[in-house]
This record gives C-alpha cells, structure tokens and sequence, in this order.
C-alpha cells in the first residue's frame, strides 16, 4: 500500500487542516480528485502544487512516502 | 564570508535561516547595521523594513498578521535567489529575515539589507529581492482582526 503525505498551507488549512495521510493514490491527478470529494470547497481554490518540494504543472505520479504540498497565492511581507 | 567568497570569485552561499519568530526587532536592526562598521569597502547600504499595516476592512481593523511558510521550500527559494541576486548584482553582503507566528500592527516583518562598493547595486539588488520574496517565497498572512476573526492576506 503507497501512502503519501498531504500538506496544506495558508487559506487551505481552513478548509483540509494541515495535513493529512493518503493511500494509494498514483498520481497529483487522482489525488486531487479524491480531495476535492473529500474537500468539495477546495475546487474553487487557487493553489500550486509541490510534489518533494519541486512545483509541478502537470499530472506527476507519485511514489512511497512523497510529500504533495498544496501552495495558495503566497502573502508573504 | 560574503565578501570574502566575492574576491576569491566563487559563488557560494550555504543555505541560511531567514525566519525569526515574532515581530523583528528595532535594536536586531541597529546592531545589523553596525556590525558593517568593519567592512570599510562597503561605501552603501539599502534597507528595506516591512510593517504591519492596521487596515481597516469592513469596519473591522486589523490587530496583527500571523505569518506561517513552507518553511523547507521557502529556504530553498531564497537560496536561489541569494545567488541569483550575487550573481546580477556587485553586492559586497545580504540579509534577509522574515517573520513568523504573530507580528502586531505596528511592528517590522521583513527586513532585506544589502550592501555595496556603490548605492546603485545595493539598492537595485534590495528592491529586487523584496519583491522576490513576496512572489517567490511561500510564505502566508493570515491577518486577525481585532475581534479575534481573521481573514488570508492577498499580495498587492
């Protein structure tokens, strides 16, 4: 079984809490499909994602024990 | 060290911490800025200080911003952009420090100090690096009101 770390930051905290575990999930594809079911109020959110602390822009699989952070528009200053 | 790296002409810069937690303080600054009194090839500084603003939004005014990061990511960022930065500009040293956790209305949250030969690298580099770090860095501010509600804070 695959599991994968979810992490949320800023605005996404609010919705999904901070983190949480996710298992076999295969790619950022599927993974942000079962949470947008788990979470139906991130769909309207704007965020990038991080796969191992590398931005990504597209689908990207994804392998044991990585970290999928999600990153809304930065307010940092 | 900074300086140092420069005449030897190697570009390198370990990863540095840039976050502290709270508001930064006035006196960190002032002894910042005379730790330079040593450096006597340095013949500019530019500073940039970031305070929170008591905005007033729907009646209700702003009490403090609380200030969290991808703290990992963000360090590796700023490391790019130190040596970006050194690369672009004739820079003699460079310091950043953002907050973290909850800095009050009033009180200073970013301070970028870069130093040159000459003003121009040094305020060239200095503006470029803020407004890096408020693109670049994934940093968040969560700004409470004073009625204990709150509201993310958006970049302008």
């Amino acid at each position: 079984m695959m599991r994968v770390e979810v992490l949320f930051f800023g605005k996404l905290v609010d919705i999904a809490g901070a983190s949480l575990q996710m298992n076999n999930v295969r790619s950022t594809d599927e993974l942000l499909e079962q949470l947008r079911l788990q979470y139906p109020a991130l769909a309207a959110e704007k965020f990038m994602i991080a796969v191992d602390k590398k931005t990504i822009s597209t689908n990207t699989s994804l392998t044991e024990n990585c970290t999928v952070a999600l990153l809304p528009p930065f307010s940092g200053g | 060290m900074d300086a140092a790296a420069k005449t030897n002409g190697v570009m390198e810069h370990k990863p540095k911490n840039i976050f502290t937690q709270g508001a930064i303080a006035a006196t960190f600054i002032a002894d910042s800025i005379a730790k330079h009194s040593s450096k006597t090839n340095i013949g500019g500084h530019s500073i940039f200080l970031g305070q929170v603003r008591a905005d007033v939004i729907n009646e209700k005014k702003v009490a403090a911003i609380e200030y969290t990061a991808y703290e990992e990511l963000a360090l590796k960022k700023m490391h790019v952009i130190r040596e970006e930065t050194f690369a672009k500009y004739d820079l003699t040293c460079m310091h950043v420090h953002h907050s973290l956790g909850t800095v009050p209305a009033g009180e200073i949250c970013l301070f970028v100090f870069t130093s040159s030969a000459h003003r121009r690298a040094a305020i060239d580099a200095c503006n470029e690096v803020v407004e890096r770090i408020k693109t670049e860095l994934p940093i968040w501010g969560k700004e409470l009101f004073e009625d204990e509600t709150h509201q993310w804070k958006v970049n302008q």
